[in-house]
């Protein structure tokens, strides 16, 4: 990361930031701290926007939130490029904007209207459908009194037929045909002053019976079924006209608008950026971070753009600026899909390791020697594979199935090493051997290379831990460091001689190099070393779950084998041994990946990882054009004001 | 007899650690889960302290294979 100024005159300084946002590579830097000397303070100060530049921030704030009420009002489609120059057709824009906004609020809340009855009337439609064809059975006369009602099933039908019958004899008739969704939409007919008794008696009953709104109490039921019929047809017809009038108008201008909203915003960013400068009686500045290979780039294209009026200089990093060097994460492709891993914890600081490359590496080798079975990596990558066409869009699924395809690939090789196809499968039916260890057997030898393999990533730790100490000129955090290793290496050397590899005789030697290196561990570490250097053994120790996890993953398969072969029938016994070798699979994935991120995150970073890193934010259009994406997204919240208070929205 | 108590002292040597880093990551959880309702950026050191307590069981884990096997 480069540390930049750009200078120029006063009068350029739009023109410079809008050059500045094309490029897209500068993260300036709001404060002008470790940027002007003491000598200098006095004559820098900020950039105070003056009356004119207030007024069209005004305008431009104004103009942009008309846009977005006005977009708020169209249906979400793709609109086109313009082929109009925003800046010409600003002034012919914001002249029509009022009268169309107008207009379109009118036809969006026309649309919300008739939405609404819509809603209102659905709650009627499948009756009506299926009432109608009963009306055509039936002789309506104004004598008789008709109900409407749905019944869940037939029985109840004969229920409350009987149940009429005993209640008006022989004075209403009921009427049944199936709806739709299942259910029966009935109609009884009944005398005037047996079709009270008749309501109290359903409603008593809770038998649902169709209300029709109020206004309509005065009509006969055949012109209620009627007039609702109509007033559906016609709200859907409206309905269709108004979205009609609303596309046309975003088909025709749509992109203009958009423009204009492009224009806007790009403005209003500049406008931002520069209360992000800062100015002496002639001049302007602009302090900032880019990446060390673009700033041939922008100074090149400040030059051809203001012939030598406006330069870029570079400007040494001193000790006390590091802490303020803003950091981006650039990996090779193979790295690039375990960003995300990185991107759950803080973003390291300058002075720090990007810890990508190191998940990229040891993660998919973890996963492999925890799940170790050539099986269960054949399907997890047949699995992943052909996952590959349903995550195109997706990008954090694209980058799960790369990573997952990487491990499965770590799966299979450990499986064949262990010699583990489906758990015991392979051995018995396929007559594989393991090449390397049997983990089912060799327990103990298992375990001991574990947590060989945590002594191994630890000491890496700690080895990257003393360059992370001498980058920051801190030797003395160096020296503990590599005491801490040497006393690591010191206690696994009596381990061994203990246990009876190493002869006995090396014993006092081992011994007295300790209690040697115990008073400097103390000088170099502090009064909390000695702690440190147990949390670093346990740290070792904890690599242990590679073998305890893998050991349970293998008797899983092993259980599913013979849980198969029990049953004594293929079909079964395909049917029990695939189900448990499904489940030792899901459980399989799930707990290798979590013990190997919790590996890296808590026994290995804690080495040599210093968090807290500021985020490189470049001023680029890439933002604005993100913004654009979410025109729909902010478009359901200002439908929602809309709704609210159509009249305040402008 | 001897094979009882080998047994019984792993399955100690196991099962209190078990139920303590149970109990350690219920209490780590249930805060962490709290806390990442408020502020997701804090996902990855939530991760990292409902994950300290693990290292428990897996000593305890090696302690009972020694006793199982190494006695």
């Amino acid at each position: 990361m480069s540390k930049v100024e750009i200078v120029g005159p006063r009068q350029l300084l739009g023109e410079t930031l809008s050059l500045v946002r094309q490029k897209g590579d500068l993260h300036i830097e709001p404060s002008a701290v470790g940027f002007v000397d003491d000598i200098h303070k006095q004559k820098v100060h900020s950039l105070l926007p003056d009356e004119k530049a207030l007024f069209e921030k005004i305008f431009l704030e104004e103009f942009e939130a008309k846009l977005n009420n006005l977009f708020t009002c169209l249906p979400v489609e793709m609109i086109r490029e313009s082929f109009l120059a925003p800046r010409p057709i600003i002034d012919t824009v914001s002249r029509t904007l009022d009268r169309h906004l107008a207009l379109c609020r009118s036809l969006f809340e026309k649309r919300e209207a008739i939405q609404q009855d819509l809603l209102e009337l659905s709650g009627y439609k499948n009756f009506l459908a299926t009432v109608s064809t009963l009306l055509d059975k039936i002789q309506l006369t104004p004598d008789l009194d008709y109900i409407g009602i749905t019944l869940k099933d037939e029985k109840s039908v004969d229920i409350l037929r009987n149940s009429l019958a005993c209640l008006a004899d022989a004075s209403c008739e009921l009427l049944t045909v199936p709806a739709g969704d299942g259910a029966l939409v009935g109609l009884i007919a009944a005398t005037k002053d047996t079709s009270e008794v008749i309501r109290s008696f359903l409603s008593q009953k809770q038998v649902p019976e169709i209300t029709f709104p109020e206004s309509l109490q005065y009509m006969a039921f055949a012109a209620k079924v009627e007039y609702l019929q109509k007033k559906i047809q016609e709200n859907e017809a409206a309905l269709q006209a108004v979205e009609a009038d609303l596309k046309k108008f975003t088909h025709r201008w749509g992109p203009m608008y958009k423009a204009a909203l492009d224009w806007v915003r790009e403005q209003l960013s500049i406008i931002q950026a520069s209360a992000f400068s800062f100015e002496t009686a002639m001049c302007f500045f602009i302090y900032g971070w880019m990446p060390a290979e673009k700033v041939a780039s922008l100074s090149a294209g400040l030059q051809k753009n203001f012939a030598g009026s406006v330069v870029l200089e570079e400007i040494e990093i001193r000790a006390e600026d590091l802490e303020r060097v803003p950091v981006i994460l650039q990996n090779p492709q193979y790295f690039k899909p375990f960003e995300n891993f990185t991107r759950l914890l803080p973003l390291p600081s300058y002075t720090s390791f990007d810890p990508t490359p190191f998940i990229g590496i040891f993660f998919p080798l973890f996963f492999g020697l925890i799940l170790g079975d050539a099986g269960y990596g054949l399907i997890i990558f047949l699995l992943s594979s052909l996952s590959t066409r349903f995550a195109r869009k997706k990008q954090l699924f694209q980058d799960a199935i790369k990573i997952l395809k990487v491990c499965s690939l770590y799966a299979m090789i450990f499986g064949f090493l262990y010699g583990e196809f489906w758990g015991d499968f392979g051995h018995t039916v396929l007559g594989m051997k393991p090449v390397f260890i049997d983990r089912r057997k060799s327990i103990l030898p298992m375990l001991y290379f574990a947590m060989a393999i945590g002594l191994a990533h630890v000491t890496l730790g700690l080895a990257m831990g003393i360059v992370s100490a001498l980058r920051r000129h801190t030797k003395k955090e160096a020296l503990a460091k590599l005491l801490n290793i040497i006393f690591i290496f010191l206690i696994v050397a009596l381990i061994i001689t203990f246990v009876g590899f190493f002869p006995e005789l090396m014993t006092r030697p081992l011994v007295i190099s300790i209690l040697l290196l115990c008073p400097v561990l103390l000088f170099t570490g502090g009064l909390l070393a000695p702690l440190e250097l147990l949390k670093n053994i346990g740290n070792i120790i904890s690599y242990a779950r590679i073998m305890a996890i893998g050991l349970t993953s293998v008797l899983l398969a092993n259980v599913a084998n013979q849980l198969s072969g029990l049953t004594g029938d293929i079909i079964l016994g395909l049917i029990v041994g695939g189900i448990i070798h499904l489940i030792g699979i899901i459980i399989g994935v799930f707990s290798s990946s979590i013990h190997s991120l919790r590996l890296h995150y808590v026994e290995f970073f804690d080495k040599f990882i210093e968090l807290g890193g500021r985020k490189y934010r470049p001023f680029s259009s890439i933002k604005n054009k993100e913004t654009d994406a979410s025109i729909p997204k902010a478009e359901s919240k200002q439908q929602k004001k809309l709704h609210e208070s159509p009249s305040q929205s402008s | 007899m001897d094979k009882i108590w080998i047994a019984f002292a792993a399955a100690l040597a196991i099962g209190l650690p078990a139920i303590a880093t149970a109990w350690a990551q219920s209490k780590i959880g249930s805060a962490g889960a709290g806390s990442l309702a408020e502020k997701p950026e804090l996902s990855g050191t939530v991760i990292i302290l409902v994950a300290i307590p693990e290292t428990m069981v897996i000593l305890g884990f090696v302690v009972a294979v020694i006793i199982l096997l190494g006695g």
